[in-house]
């Protein structure tokens, strides 16, 4: 039996060989689907290993509180596409900050509520700028590093602000900007730090605070009458207590929301960064109109397979009355167009690495192979070349001999 | 491989076959009985649409018979898979077609060796046993020329050797002279008759009644059933495998002097007429006891036109 596989893959190659033509061009149309999922799969890969890396430095203590309005995932993309809006009916409130503060695992806590707001520099009005309400401790827990100046903190006056680095640089004239006002929902602010450029502005918190305002929470509950919490950053005891300290919190705030349990707890073991599921989604969807040049490439091996059986009709009634059985004729054929796949699987395989390296090049993603990248190329390339193989396999195989032998073209 | 003399290997009883219903109802054959001794060489003939090539075609297992019994080597075939089917083809059966039917595009030595590959040979095996064959038919310098770089004399010859490769108890020649002048044909029906001194069974269909002789009986066929059948050599004289090996040479060259070996020790050379035979053996000049050698050689040095 091997001996007989071992024969068709070389009559197979054989006959491939001697179409050299039609084989390359039938092996390109899978060759460029192949490529584009390829392509597609490294590139958002590489971006996800790109965020993932850097969002889960140091964050294995890490627990995000979300609140979430539903559990249904269409409804979830819809909130998510609109970024900005996305948690606007937050029932995340300042209690809950204070009852998850107060469960014995956690050490720190860190609520964050965003809004883009205009704000007025002297005379001038920036009409939007990020303002990011939290407390003192989103230093700590997010990591961050100052120029100048300090952070927040409790002791000092309310109406302070630390300004991220790139808006200090372009609203406020440099990182020397302590001690600048500016006004906000019409209370004066004083900044009082400028952070350090981040090396990573995408992550977990799913805001850029390169470009943020940062100002105490406490205080601005006391003039925006409904705060929205989008996130509590909670940092537990130690890296062990993580689970315990989920399931208390979970517990704790069901308990204080009377049953309501509209929030969702993340941790660093699952995808933190927001963009995450936003990403697989979109890749998914790109995957899935990559596959359809697949299926053309497909139906193209299928076509040249058909035409190919029909020249070598006489072929197949000599190699029947010397004794190929339907069996031989069907292996013959649907090897022929398992490596033509085949090959069109590694040249696509080649050609979108090279693709995605390219466009490395000119953005900061590197391109992410992965043995999952290339299981897929060689199960997709495998699978398209017996399912388009396999009709003209069989309309080889079941060709009477007689009938073939007085074939003429 | 003793095989018992006048071993029935083909048995055909009430054999019908039926195309079409009703009306357009039509018998390619009738009631067709025919028995076949192991070292016949029959000759079909007829008129066109007599039946003969559906016969050949249900005795090489190509075509099943509406009804009626065939026995291959006294087995019914009736019930038996195609896959064996198949395999009885690659082993027992050799086809040899009135348009040679080579695979354009593979060289002469792949064609050649083509049955082997469905009786499961080694492709190193495959090519050794088809270079051995092709050198008993001088083709042997053809080896890798394509088909159509071939003359039709060739080609018939490349195909009866792809038939014989397996050594097959019958083969079956559906008009092998056909697509051939009477040159080519004459030597290919000289090629059958070595084959058929060798102890092989030979199923023929012609139109030539001329090609009648080499035969050793004479089939008329009309309407799909048997008119006359002519036995011109009684079963006890049919060659068998195991009879001394004859060996015919034919010089078409008159000028250069052709070697044969016969085997390592014996070598023949043919110049114009004379013919020497030269043994490690045997002493020079006692010419007399060379054709006592164990293997009785008959040389034949036919000069056809010059």
């Amino acid at each position: 039996m091997a001996l007989l596989l071992n024969t068709h893959f070389h009559l197979a190659v054989d006959s491939l060989h001697r179409n050299r033509g039609r084989t390359f061009l039938s092996a390109l149309g899978i060759a460029i689907g192949v490529a584009s999922i390829v392509l597609i799969l490294s590139l958002t890969g590489g971006i996800n290993h790109l965020i993932s890396a850097s969002s889960n430095k140091n964050n294995a203590d890490l627990i995000l509180v979300r609140p979430s309005t539903g559990k249904n995932i269409a409804d979830n993309i819809i909130s998510e596409l609109t970024s900005n809006n996305q948690f606007t009916k937050s029932n995340l409130t300042l209690e809950d900050v204070n009852t998850i503060n107060d469960i014995p695992e956690v050490s720190t806590v860190a609520p964050i509520a965003t809004s883009v707001s205009a704000i007025k520099i002297g005379d001038r009005t920036v009409q939007s700028a990020n303002i990011v309400a939290t407390s003192p401790a989103f230093a700590d827990i997010a990591s961050l590093h100052l120029k100048n100046g300090q952070f927040l903190d409790s002791g000092l006056r309310k109406n302070i602000a630390v300004l991220g680095y790139s808006v200090a640089m372009q609203q406020f004239g440099g990182t020397e900007a302590i001690t600048k006002t500016f006004t906000y929902n019409d209370k004066h602010f004083m900044v009082v730090g400028v952070l350090d450029e981040l090396s990573d502005p995408i992550n977990y918190n799913g805001i850029n605070i390169d470009e943020s305002i940062i100002i105490d929470i406490n205080y601005a509950s006391t003039f925006e009458s409904s705060i929205q919490i989008q996130q509590i950053n909670v940092r537990t005891t130690t890296t062990d207590a993580v689970s315990k300290a989920t399931e208390a919190i979970k517990q704790k705030l069901t308990e204080t929301k009377n049953g309501d349990e509209s929030f969702s707890i993340i941790t660093s073991a699952e995808d933190m960064h927001p963009a995450g599921s936003l990403l697989s989604i979109v890749s998914g969807m790109l995957t899935l109109v990559a596959s359809i040049s697949l299926i053309v490439g497909g139906v193209g091996i299928m076509n040249i397979m058909l035409v190919s059986v029909s020249e070598r009709t006489r072929e197949i009634g000599i190699r029947k009355s010397v004794g190929a059985s339907s069996g031989n004729i069907l292996l013959q054929f649907l090897f022929e167009s398992i490596i033509l796949s085949l090959i069109g699987g590694i040249l696509g395989f080649t050609l979108g690495y090279i693709g995605a390296f390219v466009l490395s090049l000119i953005t900061p993603f590197a391109p992410y192979i992965s043995w999952q990248i290339l299981a897929i190329t060689g199960t997709v390339s495998l699978s398209v070349g017996i399912l388009f193989g396999i009709y003209p396999a069989i309309k080889a195989a079941t060709k009477d001999p007689i009938v073939s032998l007085k074939y003429y073209h | 491989m003793s095989k018992e003399k006048n071993e029935t290997i083909i048995e055909l009883k009430a054999v019908t076959k039926r195309y079409g219903f009703g009306d357009a109802e039509s018998f390619a054959l009738h009631n067709f009985d025919l028995i076949v001794k192991r070292g016949e060489f029959i000759m079909i003939m007829g008129p066109s649409g007599c039946g003969k090539t559906t016969l050949l075609n249900i005795i090489g297992l190509l075509d099943k018979p509406t009804t009626g019994e065939y026995l291959l080597n006294g087995k019914n075939v009736e019930h038996i898979s195609s896959r064996k089917k198949a395999h009885f083809r690659a082993k027992e059966i050799g086809f040899i077609f009135q348009n040679f039917n080579l695979i354009p595009n593979l060289s002469v030595i792949e064609n050649v060796s083509l049955p082997l590959i469905y009786s499961g040979y080694h492709k190193v095996r495959r090519l050794k046993k088809a270079d051995d064959i092709l050198e008993r038919f001088h083709l042997r310098e053809r080896e890798y020329y394509m088909p159509h770089q071939l003359s039709g004399g060739q080609q018939q010859r490349v195909a009866i050797s792809r038939s014989l490769i397996s050594a097959p108890s019958i083969i079956l020649a559906d008009e092998p002279t056909g697509n051939l002048d009477s040159r080519n044909s004459h030597i290919i029906m000289e090629e059958l008759r070595d084959i058929h001194a060798q102890g092989n069974t030979i199923i023929m269909v012609t139109h030539n009644p001329a090609l009648t002789t080499y035969a050793t009986r004479v089939i008329n066929m009309l309407d799909g059933e048997i008119d006359t059948d002519i036995k011109t050599v009684d079963d006890s004289e049919l060659p068998r495998p195991g009879d001394p090996e004859k060996i015919s040479v034919r010089i078409l060259s008159k000028k250069r002097p052709v070697e044969l070996e016969v085997d390592s020790k014996t070598k023949v050379v043919v110049s114009g007429q004379h013919v020497t035979i030269e043994n490690d053996k045997i002493k020079p000049k006692s010419t007399k006891k060379k054709t006592d050698n164990k293997a009785k050689k008959k040389h034949k040095a036919e000069k056809k036109e010059s």
